[in-house]
């Protein structure tokens, strides 16, 4: 098992340089230069001498332009992650850590609450399809799960904005906080839950279909296996056959599914966020990368991809550790 | 390779043999082709095994197979009457039971019906209605008096108002309600909303189908040599996908997004870019598919056979492996169709696409991510575009799914 693990966690390293060179050569390229944007702004009035300006240039590690100066700025680069020093964003002048740190919060929190509530709708809605299959239950619950997987999110979002906060106005549609209260602490959480509750309304809706239909196949999987039908051989409910035999063997792949979504609660949901104007880390990275802010724009996105190895990282061992019949090479 | 299995139900019959055949060529041709025979009866309901092996394939083997099969029936335990089977069996090849078992799912019939009506409005209909064009903009506007007071005070501190009536001469006539003239209105531009929805199904369907496309040639050649050759190979391809799989969708793209518009790719043309740069990172899911197919097809008695008769390893690959993936492949094809057409769309929502004046579903969306009043007051500008977007999503993820049941050998309905 620790071999296995050490395996899996040098070939994640891997994974992350690989990444990680990928990001690295194409934010290179990137038009857009926050530097240069910057002395542009100051330049009107012929403040800024060149000198500084190469200055500025050179201490982010962007001063040559060449094939050699990329490579010298990508190994630089990787020294310093290495370190887990992420470098310092240009527009926040604050280390990219603490930028997504500090950001993470809401983000985590529409992500964590909007689970729940998914898995909570999804599993119960999937076993019923699976057990009452073919039948106008099954059907709606797939055509259901089919619209939810079809919706794009801005449009979706944009339309609950629409309908619930600006017409009938029963929720803000726009922000954290209002901020008119004068309320801290405990206090506060109202007002963040009543901001929050339309990107986790939809969050919830565009993401309950695949699991639905995750339950769903393996429940039906399940239902089909010879020990199944001993159980209902030796005359047992059906309801102790479907929640006592049935359903504890597909909760084997949605352990594993929720083992591997845990590292990406933290990620944030770009375009959600976007909508309904939520000061979450999609939100702040979409404007980031607007304004050519590399150092964060790279941190963000290695960030995003440490995420994602660390999920199927993790779903394969809780498979590992969930189901008894996998053995490791 | 014969294995002969039966199944007899009341109404239900179903006949599954390899193919008798001569040659070793035929063999290899025409191995896992099904022969399933059917009660001539149409009330009955046809239970059918084995992976479906290309059409063409199977065509080939239907005739030859014709004679084998009538014997085999012959010979097979039936419990059934004397009744000779030959006059109540209808031979249906595989390909012909897809289709049949597609078109029973009414899910998949309604998905069909979307496509092609989208797809007829977006390409045939700018061609039927000519009323406006896609960047022609309406410029019958209304000329508007409004009356200001305005306060002036005296140099005595008097203050006097003075009404003055302001003419406004609005060329272009914008955000006009849905009317004869303008179906759906017109966007806050004076463009006509019903004509740019179907330049904008044009852009969207069509980037989509070539993303599509393009992933699937790379997701066949790089899985089916991994899955093939496995090894060094293998682990090389697989974990370059891997780090490909790793990359965040959203934020890559609006990396690359830049660069395009730093290499002055005409507007018309970016999104079609952009969409050639998706492809790049979105063929592993294709790849791991070919590639695990092919790890498992690779060990069949065929391809002993195929080993035996000398082929070439392209031919190997791609003459008798690949299209025995096709039906896996085809399903991913048409779901992965309606993940692009959402992808397009959200890179134009966030005006990464398809850029004014030029019109994409998406594009037309993206107003309301700044201007609340049109979000709150016009949704024939906004609302029309969204649901197109989600119709087209909605037919694909139908058919896909109708696809899936009727190509899966394992599906008993």
């Amino acid at each position: 098992m620790l071999k296995y693990i050490l395996k899996r966690i040098g070939l994640a390293i891997l994974i992350l340089i690989g990444v990680s060179l990928i990001i690295y050569f194409l934010i290179r390229l990137m038009p857009v230069d926050f530097i240069q944007n910057k002395v542009n702004a100051m330049n009107q009035s012929n403040t800024v001498p060149a000198d500084a300006v190469e200055k500025l240039y050179e201490m982010y590690g962007l001063d040559n332009s060449g094939f050699k100066g990329i490579v010298k700025g990508y190994f630089n680069w990787l020294g310093a992650l290495a370190k887990l020093d992420l470098g310092k964003s240009f527009v926040d002048y604050a280390p990219v850590a603490e930028v997504i740190a500090k950001n993470m919060g809401i983000s985590f929190a529409v992500a964590l609450i909007a689970t729940i509530f998914e898995f909570m709708i999804a599993i119960p809605l999937g076993i019923t399809a699976a057990t009452h299959q073919y039948s106008f239950r099954d059907y709606l619950v797939t055509v259901l799960a089919m619209i939810g997987i079809s919706l794009p999110s801005f449009f979706f979002g944009q339309m609950l904005k629409n309908v619930f906060a600006l017409q009938l106005g029963w929720f803000p549609s726009q922000g954290t906080l209002s901020g008119a209260g004068s309320a801290t602490g405990l206090a506060l959480i109202p007002d963040y839950l009543a901001h929050m509750f339309l990107p986790i309304l939809t969050v919830v809706i565009l993401s309950i279909g695949p699991r639905m239909r995750m339950t769903r196949t393996n429940m039906l999987e399940v239902m089909n296996s010879d020990y199944i039908r001993t159980a209902r051989a030796k005359g047992l409910t059906e309801t102790k056959v479907i929640y006592k035999h049935a359903f504890r063997n597909t909760l084997i792949p949605l352990v594993t599914t929720l083992a591997g979504l845990l590292p990406s609660l933290f990620s944030g949901a770009i375009i959600t966020e976007q909508v309904f104007g939520l000061d979450g880390i999609g939100n702040i990275a979409l404007n980031r990368m607007m304004q050519g802010d590399i150092p964060f724009i790279m941190g963000y996105n290695m960030f995003l991809a440490m995420l994602s190895v660390l999920g199927v990282l993790l779903s394969d061992l809780m498979y590992v550790i969930v189901d008894p019949r996998v053995k490791l090479d | 390779m014969e294995e002969k299995n039966i199944l007899t139900n009341e109404n239900e019959v179903l006949l599954d043999t390899a193919p008798e055949v001569e040659s070793a060529e035929a063999v290899v041709d025409t191995a896992e082709a099904t022969v399933t025979a059917e009660i001539a009866d149409e009330s009955c309901e046809t239970v059918e095994k084995e992976t479906a092996e290309s059409a063409e394939a199977v065509y080939e083997a239907a005739e030859s197979e014709t004679e084998a099969a009538e014997s085999e029936i012959a010979d097979a335990e039936t419990e059934d009457t004397e009744v000779p089977l030959d006059r109540n069996v209808k031979l249906m090849s595989p390909m012909q039971m897809v289709i049949r078992r597609f078109f029973r799912s009414k899910l998949s019939i309604v998905g069909l019906v979307m496509i092609v009506s989208l797809f007829l409005f977006s390409f045939v209909g700018p061609l039927v209605y000519t009323r406006w064009g896609e960047i022609e903009l309406d410029e019958s506007g209304t000329v508007s008096y409004t009356t200001q007071e305005i306060e002036v005070v005296g140099e005595d501190g008097t203050v006097t108002i003075i009404k003055q009536t302001v003419e406004r001469q609005e060329k272009d006539n914008y955000l006009a309600p849905p009317s004869k003239d303008h179906l759906l209105g017109t966007d806050e531009q004076g463009y006509d909303v019903f004509t740019r929805l179907m330049y904008g199904g044009r852009i969207s369907l069509s980037v989509s189908f070539i993303a599509v496309l393009v992933i699937t040639v790379l997701g066949v050649i790089l899985g089916g040599i991994a899955g093939y050759f496995r090894g060094f190979v293998d682990n090389l391809i697989m974990r370059i996908c891997d780090v490909l799989m790793c990359l965040p969708g959203i934020p890559i793209l609006l990396i690359i997004s830049t660069l395009l518009e730093a290499a002055e790719v005409d507007a018309k043309y970016r999104i079609y870019w952009l969409m050639v740069y998706l492809t790049l990172f979105s063929w592993p899911g294709t790849a791991r598919l070919v590639r695990g197919q092919i790890l498992s097809l690779r060990e069949q008695e065929y391809m002993v056979a195929a080993e035996a008769m000398g082929y070439s390893t392209g031919r190997k690959i791609f003459k008798h492996l690949v299209p025995n993936v096709m039906p896996q492949l085809i399903v991913q094809m048409t779901l992965s169709l309606g993940s692009m057409i959402l992808y397009e769309a959200t890179l134009s929502y966030l005006n990464m696409g398809v850029k004014a004046p030029y019109a994409a579903w998406g594009t037309m969306i993206n107003i309301i991510s700044t201007n609340t009043d049109i979000l709150q007051n016009n949704f024939n500008v906004w609302g029309a575009p969204g649901i197109c977007i989600v119709i087209a999503v909605l037919g694909f993820n139908f058919v896909g799914d109708g696809l899936r049941d009727a190509l899966d050998p394992k599906s008993r309905r």
